[in-house]
């Protein structure tokens, strides 16, 4: 699989109180689904991103704070393998594993 | 800055003197280990009373010399990691047989206090925020240790011994 | 085994309200996350990938029933119902809460267990022989030495800001089970010419991205005098290991530095002041120590044992258990037996509340109420009666771990690695998985013999890859898991590293190589006898190289 070449990122950390892995939404919350994330498309936008990113940890709300690359295919697609692991669990427990966007109630 | 000690803020007669300021007389000062090796004759018949600030990779055997006749000597952190200076304090006590006051400084956090009186340290030079709620909490986290340090603090192996059945255990 | 007095329940209570303490300081804010992140790993609590991961040490891998228990219902209630035991014989959960962390160390703390000190830079869990106390070949139970170690260890006020992690292990037997060799300092049990018993020295060993085998630095310290001889160890160490770069840190680049000969130097110029300083062990002391791991009431039962000899002419499969799974135990009529949290297509190490419960139960029942962890991923029921083995062989065929591949090409060491680790540069589970089930079929397993697979996700070398007779190593290769193999480690008291061979391979590919290595060793073992480790030392890499590259 070839690396897809995009500018589009994201901003992901894991939540202070429980650890669980967040994403930063255009509805300026922090969401577990990965699908959810606001795509920054520019540079200007990610440089956005990171400055939140950095404010939250400030603000003791997620640490482990990063931009990270997502593919043209959108936030549901992070580029690298480690973010793909993040965003929906270990690939050998496929029982634990989560989707990228809530589900359906 | 402030200093505590194990009971809180005390009042601090130490001022800091810089590499070219002139020794004041009638006052106690603590100067760079540099300067206490080169002027340490006019310092301690200058200044009412000597001190110094040391590091990690200090050579102790150079300090030695000037032990008997320092009011305070003030160990830096480099980073809360830095823990060189917890086994420098025991050596100035333990080997050096160092007794005047000894006082950390720099970036450790109130929960290494307790560690460092273990090592033999007497105060602490501390940012004015320096939480002393926490700081007074975490010296107050332990009623025993398994270990004998510097403080000779009572361990666990006192106790039991106390505590075993006069005569018994071989 | 070793049963806390109320002064060590009164330190570990105090622990957990202090831990309690910072972790709700953290979460108001007073401590920054720069400030928290040591005093948390002090804990054993990492950030992984999904959550936090804590580490609970099982101190020398010994556990009564009761606290397997505990450990089982901690998974259940505040994890997703499993734990990963790992080569340095303590449990990992990887669904934790921070805010539930101070509860689940008050539960802990109820039967007698921690995780002080399971990581950050400090003295970690004393690691052990897993059979400690009932191997035969042994001079004294390590247990007794780790314990005080454990002791002396325990929020030791000069130690707890080393330049880096700092690990011990100690065996009992000049058979190595516990890879003293690769540990900050190995411990041996020896005896001394004049016949007293006493302590050998290994220092400085270690993986990593350096690996090292450690030294012997001194062959023999009194029994009494060992935590003063330590000290000294770890003051010279505290005061000139390396701090400007994470990588150089541990102590096995200062030995190396230094030489092992000047290391052993300065460390003697140490060691009159730590013996003034009064920190060794008292004779009394010492004995209601060791009085805890006096043997258990053992019946007298004379061999043979009847249906056992019986059940193993009756049942091939158990026979094969038995040979494999089943360790000589120093009393007769018994034997130790290796739980295998390695079934085919698992994920090693791993086991469920439901299993763990299992265990305990038949702990309870057998082995009087003793498990162990052993630093191969596995557990160990260590005094079972040899009349109860198809009991207890037939139960754990109910809940999937009567493997009977200790020791051989499917019990492989695999690290959390891409799939948890946040280190990591690759999956490991995976890779094991496919391997245990490339290699399923036991009579052939049986053919192959001893051979132990270890796998790491990083260079970190968690799962021990330097160690393994085959070695594989985790990288990433833009963006890509790929897989490098090394041969030839080994982790027992022929300790030596393993031999990189060449260019990794890609995830789709590392089985089928290590299948090449396996069958090149099968074409070229002069006997069935000779084993993947001796074969490798005679032959050399080459005929490996050229079976997976071709001939340059
Ligand atoms: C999943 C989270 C884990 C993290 C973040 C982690 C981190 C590390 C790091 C950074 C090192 C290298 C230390 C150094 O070279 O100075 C290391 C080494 C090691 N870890 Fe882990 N580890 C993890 C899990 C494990 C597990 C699951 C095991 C047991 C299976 C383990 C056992 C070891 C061992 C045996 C070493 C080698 C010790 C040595 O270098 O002497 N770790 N780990
Ligand atoms: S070896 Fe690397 S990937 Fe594996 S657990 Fe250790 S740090 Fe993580």
């Amino acid at each position: 699989m070839a690396q897809a070449k995009s500018q589009n990122k994201i901003l992901t950390g894991n939540r202070l109180r429980n650890g669980e892995t967040v994403y930063y939404t255009a509805a300026g919350v922090w969401s577990p689904y990965v699908a959810e994330a606001k795509v920054a498309t520019t540079p200007e936008e990610a440089d956005a991103l990171a400055k939140i990113g950095a404010a939250a940890y400030a603000a003791n709300l997620v640490i482990d704070v990063n931009v990270i690359d997502v593919t043209p295919g959108g936030a549901a697609n992070p580029a690298h393998i480690r973010e793909v692991i993040r965003a929906t669990g270990p690939t050998v427990r496929a029982d634990l594993n989560k989707p990228v966007t809530p589900p359906q109630r | 800055m402030a200093v505590v000690d194990r009971n809180g803020p005390i009042a601090d007669k130490w001022t800091r003197l810089a590499d070219d300021a002139p020794v004041p007389r009638a006052a106690s000062v603590i100067v760079s280990f540099a300067r206490l090796k080169n002027e340490h004759n006019s310092l301690f018949s200058t200044a009412a009373g000597v001190g110094v600030e040391i590091a990690g990779d200090v050579n102790l055997k150079e300090l030695e010399p000037f032990l008997p006749r320092l009011g305070v000597i003030v160990v830096r952190f480099a980073t809360m990691r830095d823990g060189r200076v917890f086994s420098i304090g025991r050596l100035l006590r333990e080997q050096y047989r160092y007794s005047a006051d000894m006082r950390a400084v720099g970036d450790f956090i109130p929960d290494q206090a307790l560690f460092l009186l273990r090592c033999g340290f007497t105060s602490f030079e501390v940012a004015e925020n320096f939480p002393l709620a926490s700081f007074k909490q975490s010296l107050a986290a332990y009623s025993t240790w398994y270990q004998r340090a510097t403080d000779r603090a009572t361990t666990v192996r006192d106790l039991r011994r106390e505590n075993a059945p006069s005569g018994s255990k071989s | 085994m070793y049963i806390y007095d109320k002064f060590d329940h009164t330190i570990t209570r105090e622990r957990v309200a202090e831990f309690s303490q910072q972790v709700a300081r953290r979460l108001t804010g007073e401590l920054s996350e720069d400030q928290f992140r040591p005093l948390r790993l002090m804990n054993g609590l990492y950030l992984q990938l999904h959550a936090y991961m804590l580490r609970v040490a099982i101190p020398y891998g010994t556990l009564s029933s009761k606290q397997v228990r505990k450990l089982a219902d901690i998974a259940k209630k505040y994890d997703r119902d499993y734990g990963h035991f790992t080569t340095r014989q303590n449990i990992q959960y990887n669904w934790i809460k921070l805010e539930q962390v101070p509860e689940i160390l008050a539960e802990l703390a109820s039967v007698e267990m921690h995780a002080n000190q399971t990581s950050g830079n400090c003295i970690r869990n004393v690691t052990a022989d897993q059979f400690a106390g009932v191997a035969g070949d042994e001079l004294e139970d390590p247990r007794i030495i780790s314990e005080i170690i454990r002791q002396w260890s325990t929020f030791h006020p000069e130690f707890s800001f080393l330049p880096r992690k700092f690990k011990f292990a100690v065996t009992g037997a000049a058979k190595d089970r516990a890879a003293i060799q690769f540990h900050d300092i190995g411990i041996q049990v020896v005896k001394n010419d004049a016949g007293e018993t006493g302590y050998a020295v290994y220092v400085g060993g270690g993986m990593g991205r350096t690996p090292v085998v450690a030294p012997l630095i001194k062959p023999f310290v009194a029994r009494t005098e060992l935590l003063s001889y330590l000290e000294a160890c770890l003051r010279v160490y505290n005061l000139h290991g390396r701090r400007d770069n994470m990588y150089k840190a541990r102590i096995k680049i200062l030995v190396r530095d230094l030489g092992p000969a000047e290391y052993a130097r300065q460390v003697e110029e140490m060691w009159p002041l730590t013996r003034a300083a009064g920190v060794d062990i008292e004779p009394a002391e010492e004995a209601r120590i060791r009085a805890f791991f006096a043997p258990p009431p053992y019946e007298k039962i004379a061999e043979p044992v009847a249906s056992f000899v019986d059940a193993r002419a009756k049942t091939r499969a158990f026979a094969q258990w038995v040979q494999t799974n089943v360790h000589t135990h120093k009393v007769a009529g018994y034997g130790a037996v290796t739980i295998s949290l390695k079934p085919i297509g698992g994920i090693p190490g791993d086991a469920s509340s439901a299993q763990m419960h299992a265990i305990a139960d038949l702990a309870d029942t057998y082995s009087l109420g003793e498990v162990r962890v052993t630093h191969v991923q596995n557990l160990v029921l260590p005094n079972v009666k040899q009349a109860d083995l198809f009991a207890v062989w037939q139960r754990l065929g109910e809940i999937g771990f009567a493997e009977a591949n200790i020791g051989l090409v499917t019990d492989i060491i695999a690290c959390p690695g891409l799939d948890y680790c946040s280190l990591a540069n690759a999956r490991s589970i995976p890779v094991a998985q496919q391997l245990s089930e490339r290699f399923a079929d036991l009579d052939r397993q049986h053919i192959i013999g001893p051979l132990q697979i270890k796998i790491s996700g990083c260079i970190n070398a968690c799962g021990h890859h330097h160690a393994g007779h085959i070695g594989i190593l985790g990288v990433d290769k833009a963006g890509q898991e790929f897989y490098q193999i090394t041969l030839g480690g080994a982790g027992d008291e022929t300790a030596s590293i393993g031999t990189l061979l060449g260019p990794g391979f890609a995830g789709e590919d590392i089985v089928g190589a290590v299948d090449k290595v396996v069958n090149t060793y099968l074409e070229l073992r002069q006997a069935p006898s000779e084993t993947f480790i001796e074969a490798y030392r005679r032959v050399g890499a080459t005929p490996f190289k050229e079976s997976l590259y071709g001939r340059r």
